[in-house]
């Protein structure tokens, strides 16, 4: 008579209650769930808050300004940014910042090339590339006025951006971006 | 996984309406996260392959190790015994004592007193067996 290997004995290993019925109940496993439950649940709280408030981009603790010591440029931007999620960087410029009725401004490569820029308001009369970066001519009546520059990182990391008036020193700045 | 792991108490049989929308907003969610702003078939095939290999893997993992089985599916839980209620597990798997007792009336059993032991299931499904002195009625 053959064997057939793959045909084993029936043997029960579910514990039982009262050595009645196997329902295979383990509840020490079931107290350290609860308590890794309990755990979880305060670090989604935690995260929420930590949203809330701007920890991950688009809130209260993300927000930045920089300026230079007069104030003839301020930028307003994002330190925590959010990949490919658009977001706004404004740079608005003192009585200082114009002259002849304009306003140059010198942007570094990493504005366009690691945060993204889409697109810039009003449309900069003049858009030259050079020095690392690209430097803009916005005609401006006169003060305040404030120049946007529509941002959307394609892809996490930690960037360093400068923004320099012309003739003046530049606000370099670090953006983290997150997932 | 995790998620649903932990923020759903009750699953399969006993899904409330609410647990219902959570279950697919929590897919609408996810997919828009990996799906982003690329809707290619690439995409798409890769991602499949992926959740499928994700799947495979986990059920092997599954099938090796009870611990792991018991992670992801976790135990079944006595709600009621000969003793009485079992309140700390009623109360921290939020069942009530009515879902209880609807369950024991599809069985056929009249009361509380005509259960022998009421189990939730890993699934989330209540088992409950009556007193050998109440038999379930005929259907």
């Amino acid at each position: 008579m053959t064997r057939e290997s793959f045909l084993n004995p029936v043997e029960d290993s579910v514990p039982k209650v009262d050595d009645e019925i196997a329902v295979g109940e383990d509840l020490d496993f079931q107290r350290r769930w609860w308590r890794f439950e309990k755990l979880v649940w305060t670090v989604f709280l935690i995260v929420i808050v930590c949203d809330l408030a701007g920890l991950f981009g688009r809130g209260w603790l993300a927000k930045a300004e920089a300026s230079t010591p007069d104030r003839a440029l301020i930028v307003d931007y994002e330190r925590i940014e959010r990949a490919n999620t658009p977001s706004t960087m404004t740079l608005r410029f003192g009585p200082a910042a114009i002259r002849n009725g304009h306003v140059q401004f010198h942007v570094s490569d990493a504005v366009v090339r690691d945060l993204g820029a889409q697109r810039i308001a009003p449309q900069p009369s003049t858009s030259t590339p050079g020095r690392g970066g690209i430097s803009y001519v916005v005609p401006v009546t006169a003060a305040p006025a404030a120049v946007q520059i529509q941002l959307q990182p394609a892809a996490p990391g930690r960037y360093t951006f400068k923004i320099q008036l012309a003739d003046a020193a530049p606000i370099t700045r670090r953006v983290l971006v997150l997932p | 996984m995790l998620v649903e792991r932990i923020v759903e108490q009750r699953l399969g049989k006993q899904l409330t309406p609410f647990e219902f929308v959570l279950i697919f907003y929590l897919g609408g969610l996810t997919l828009t996260g990996m799906v982003g702003i690329e809707a290619s078939m690439v995409n798409g095939v890769c991602q499949i392959l992926t959740l499928a290999l994700c799947h495979r893997t986990l059920s092997m993992l599954r099938f090796r190790s009870d611990r792991v089985m018991k992670v992801l599916d976790g135990v079944p839980l006595i709600l009621m015994e000969a003793r009485g209620w079992r309140t700390d597990t009623l109360r921290r798997m939020m069942v009530q004592d009515d879902d209880v007792m609807n369950v024991a009336r599809e069985q056929g059993i009249r009361d509380l007193s005509g259960i022998r032991i009421a189990v939730l299931e890993t699934f989330g499904q209540i088992a409950v067996i009556p007193k050998p002195q109440h038999p379930p009625r005929d259907a």
